[in-house]
């Protein structure tokens, strides 16, 4: 790549800054600090995530432990920072699985429309009409100890419970799609399903679904956060952010950086999302999406 | 003319903004409209005729900005007026009827308050009683039926030409000085077109109303327009007497518009006088059709061209007419086709035997809820041979896609067969082996819907070489370059997507993805109805030269009688599911007449009704 292609890519990239909306650059820059948080947070980490005694316990602010320690003395920035890299591959991972699988699923069920169709949205709304929380504890305990506390099982479970909910709109956004001429070419060529789907389809649904993955992408740390919390999650002394409010709430009055601290960096990622994904629906609504060749 | 112009649009200039540029879309344009008079606007897609119709209104995009002029409407200034004065104007001094009813009206309200609105709206009504028998009135002066109870009505529960009525009402309601109208028949039939031009001839007739008639259609203008004026990329190029104009075209484009209708009377063919496509970057500072023109000169690039007079209220904007008039006396002589090169090989390639089509037939575990299917063909026998352009006419709703549509297997018939090379052909295309599905090929009639704009042309095109022939890699390259020539189209395009090019590009590349298949049939579902009258000539060439070099059967489905006439071997008119007349298409336009082709083609405006009417 020549100098001059990287000017214009840099050019190209300074263009979409300046016409993107506020809450969409305000978004994108607490995403790049959680993303680099989780790069290089355990490298500059004071202390260990497991460290004991790096203090007295339970102690509030202080220059030596910004965040204060936690009941075992443990450094609870170190920690939050610790658990960075954690959240965000939970959360990303779980989600982009749940939108792999709803997505195919959707695109297939708005082409075909047929009885495999039929199945799939009834067994969508079954799991939809199950609260999340539930659905997810259900899963769990179904799996057995074997998974449990492992992150393969937090994954699943985000998927699990995504997935459904994506299917249902990847098949509307389908619905209109299948309607225009380029997807009836593709039937009288004799293509099947799933090439239909993956070739004229998706490419097409990429609008709604970006927006639709940012957002549930945002939800997703509160789920595993809330899986944590509830002693579902992953086993301590993992440094993820959900368990570690649920290990400190006792010290709510005692050390209230201890809780809040994490919690403060779980509400930052998830506005950051949320804001990214407002914004980013206003970029895609004002105008189509234009196709740069 | 009388001394007091209704409208007066003196130097308009207008312009989009594109980023941080300006893009021009009108330049220059001044024009005039008397009381009762009709002046007709013509020109092909983009080239700022709608801006026009709707900068009457005053209304224009956030995104647009006047440049120049003004336009004073019955002695106001439109531009300087601010959104109360204009609230006051619309619908009263001006008012407009919309290209297509059916989105203009409010589908959840019936169309009787929707007309009552613009009467309360402009206090021109006192009480409820007023207002009926207001409406009443309306309704009867547009030739709705029952007008008393009619506006009860849903829009959904009238048919097209109703709904456009119901429009004309609403329009008429304020009582204008001016209607302004974008395209109002575009979207109906023929026969329903001929019904309301009456109805807005006999309104211009029996009030001192004015309109201006924005369209595309020159020989629809032939049969309202007192006046035509032609625009090309934002400009104004020629405008005069309607017989003046369309008789005695003086600009090249007014002439390359005219040469590129196909005429109804005699079959002769369109023909291209324009080069190549209208490319607003490439628009010179002097006159806008200069590298298109057939007759321009150096200096044309260089010099703007005013509106110029020649002849009594005839004015052009070209410096060179009087070269192109006079190397030929009026229009240039059109070639009637020759006598088709005889096929060798005439055996039926499909047969439709009893063939009953229809929507809603229960499938899988429907059938047991036994739904009764709507039958949109009773019975239809048909043959087509080998070489052969059969074209298939009617109105919308006559059947003709639903037969074609079943013909490629999108569409199981109710009964009867479709008999392929004397083989009956499965009824769904998921049965059908890829050779059967190679040898019938489908063209669209939207290339905007039919090509997948995420796709580019190079990956459109290579779809059926793989799923047909296996070709992958390498191989893919020549043949789809080779694909792109044979539509007349630059094979550098391979590497572009759809939305970077133009209307008529697109259909190219479409009929280049069909032909990519080598078909021994290939289906025409009205593929030139979406594109402009100059591009509609090219692409009907590119069509039949396709197909006599290539001894294609085509399958011409289409509501344009000129265009089937200037086509097609055979024709087939369809009335209602049922195939009236079926012959050679000289016996079918030859009287006698069957009784609904009779109908069908007094319905297609004549471009000489104007002079008719001149010396009637």
């Amino acid at each position: 790549m020549s100098n001059r292609d990287l000017g214009s890519i840099a050019r190209g990239i300074a263009g979409h800054w300046h016409g993107a909306p506020g809450s969409y650059r305000v978004g994108a820059i607490i995403m790049l600090l959680h993303f680099l948080l989780g790069l290089f947070g355990p490298l500059l980490a004071p202390y260990g995530y497991a460290a004991m005694g790096t203090s007295l316990p339970m102690e509030g602010f202080s220059w030596r432990h910004v965040l204060g320690t936690d009941a075992l003395g443990r450094d609870v920035l170190s920690r939050v920072m610790y658990g960075a890299p954690t959240v965000l591959t939970l959360a990303f991972s779980g989600t982009a699985l749940g939108f792999a699988i709803g997505t195919s699923l959707g695109l297939l069920c708005g082409y075909l429309q047929n009885w495999f169709d039929e199945l799939v949205q009834r067994l969508c709304e079954a799991l939809i009409s199950i609260p999340f929380l539930v659905l997810a504890l259900m899963a769990i305990s179904a799996v057995g100890p074997e998974l449990a506390g492992k992150p393969i099982l937090i994954v699943l479970v985000v998927a699990l419970v995504y997935a459904p909910r994506t299917a249902r709109l990847a098949r509307s956004a389908a619905l209109e799609i299948v309607t225009r001429d380029f997807v009836t070419a593709a039937k009288l060529r004799g293509d099947p399903a799933w090439r239909v789907a993956w070739q004229e389809l998706l490419p097409n649904a990429t609008g709604p679904l970006f927006v639709e993955f940012s957002l549930r992408a945002g939800y997703a740390p509160v789920l595993v956060g809330a899986l944590g919390f509830l002693g579902f999650g992953l086993h301590p002394p993992t440094p993820e952010w959900g368990l570690m409010i649920s290990e400190n709430r006792s010290l709510m009055f005692v050390a209230p950086l201890s809780v809040l601290g994490p919690g403060a960096f779980l509400a930052s990622l998830v506005v950051g999302l949320n804001l990214f994904t407002e914004g980013l629906a206003r970029m895609l609504g004002r105008s189509d999406v234009v196709v740069r060749a | 003319m009388s001394p007091k112009p209704v409208l007066a649009v003196d130097d308009f200039g207008f312009a989009y903004r594109q980023g941080r540029a300006w893009l021009e879309i009108l330049h220059r344009v001044s024009f005039a409209i008397a009381p009762s008079e009709v002046l007709g606007l013509v020109g092909e897609s983009g080239c700022g005729k709608s801006s026009i119709a709707y900068s009457l209104l005053g209304y224009r995009r956030a995104n647009g900005a006047t440049q120049s002029g003004t336009i004073s409407l019955d002695g106001a200034d439109l531009l300087a007026l601010d959104r109360p004065a204009l609230d006051r104007l619309r619908g009263r001094v001006v008012a407009m009827v919309p290209q297509n009813p059916a989105t203009a009206l409010n589908p959840a309200r019936r169309v009787g308050a929707q007309v009552r609105e613009v009467l309360t709206r402009h206090g021109m009504i006192r009480s409820r009683p007023e207002a009926d028998r207001r409406c009443a009135e309306l309704f009867s002066l547009v030739g709705l039926p029952e007008p008393g109870t009619i506006g009860r009505r849903y829009p959904h529960q009238l048919s097209g030409g109703q709904q456009q009525r119901v429009c004309i009402a609403m329009a008429l309601a304020g009582e204008p000085k001016l209607l302004v109208l974008d395209e109002p028949t575009t979207g109906l039939d023929v026969t329903t077109q001929k019904q309301i031009v009456y109805l807005l001839r006999r309104l211009v007739a029996t009030s001192d109303m004015a309109m201006l008639y924005v369209t595309h259609d020159l020989a629809l203008l032939a049969q309202i327009a007192d006046r035509v004026g032609v625009m090309y990329a934002g400009h104004l190029v020629e405008i005069g007497p309607t017989n003046e104009v369309l008789i005695r075209p003086a600009h090249p484009y007014t002439r390359g518009l005219l040469a590129a209708l196909p005429d109804i009377r005699t079959g002769a063919q369109p023909m291209t006088e324009l080069k190549g496509l209208l490319r607003r970057q490439d628009i010179p500072v002097g006159c806008p059709l200069y590298p298109r023109c057939p007759i321009a000169v150096p200096s044309c690039a260089d010099n703007p061209q005013p509106l110029r007079p020649i002849a009594t209220a005839h004015e052009v904007a070209c410096q060179e007419y009087k070269g192109a008039t006079a190397t030929q006396a009026a229009m240039p002589q059109r070639s009637i086709p020759p006598a088709r090169p005889t096929v060798t090989d005439t055996s039926p390639l499909v047969e439709l035997r009893n063939l009953q089509l229809g929507y809603g037939a229960a499938v899988g575990l429907h059938r047991l809820l036994r739904s009764t299917p709507i039958q949109v063909i009773r019975q239809i026998d048909l043959v087509l041979n080998r070489g052969e352009v059969f074209a298939l006419v009617g109105e919308s709703g006559s059947g003709k896609s639903t037969i074609a549509r079943s013909l490629a297997g999108l569409l199981a018939p109710l009964s009867g067969t479709i008999v392929f090379e004397g083989k009956p052909l499965p009824r769904s295309i998921s049965r059908r082996t890829p050779d059967l599905r190679r040898r019938i090929q489908y063209i669209f009639q939207n290339p905007d819907e039919s090509l997948n704009p995420r796709q580019t042309i190079f990956k459109i095109l290579a779809q059926p070489l793989i799923r047909f022939f296996g070709r992958s890699g390498g191989a893919l390259a020549p043949e789809i370059e080779q694909a792109l020539r044979d539509v007349n189209l630059d094979p550098d395009y391979a590497r572009r997507y759809p939305g970077q090019l133009s209307g008529g590009e697109r259909q190219r590349v479409a009929i280049a993805r069909a032909l990519i298949a080598k078909p021994d049939l290939l289906i025409c579902d009205e593929v030139l109805s979406a594109l402009d009258v100059s591009v509609q000539a090219s692409v009907l060439e590119l069509l039949r030269d396709l197909q006599r070099r290539r001894g294609l059967a085509l399958l011409f489905i289409s509501h344009d009688l000129a265009v089937v006439r200037s086509l097609a071997d055979r024709v087939g008119v369809l009335f209602k599911g049922e195939l009236v007349t079926c012959d050679a298409t000289e016996a079918v336009f030859r009287p006698p007449f069957h009784p609904y082709t009779q109908r069908l083609l007094d319905a297609v405006p004549d471009l000489h009704a104007a002079e008719r009417r001149a010396a009637g």
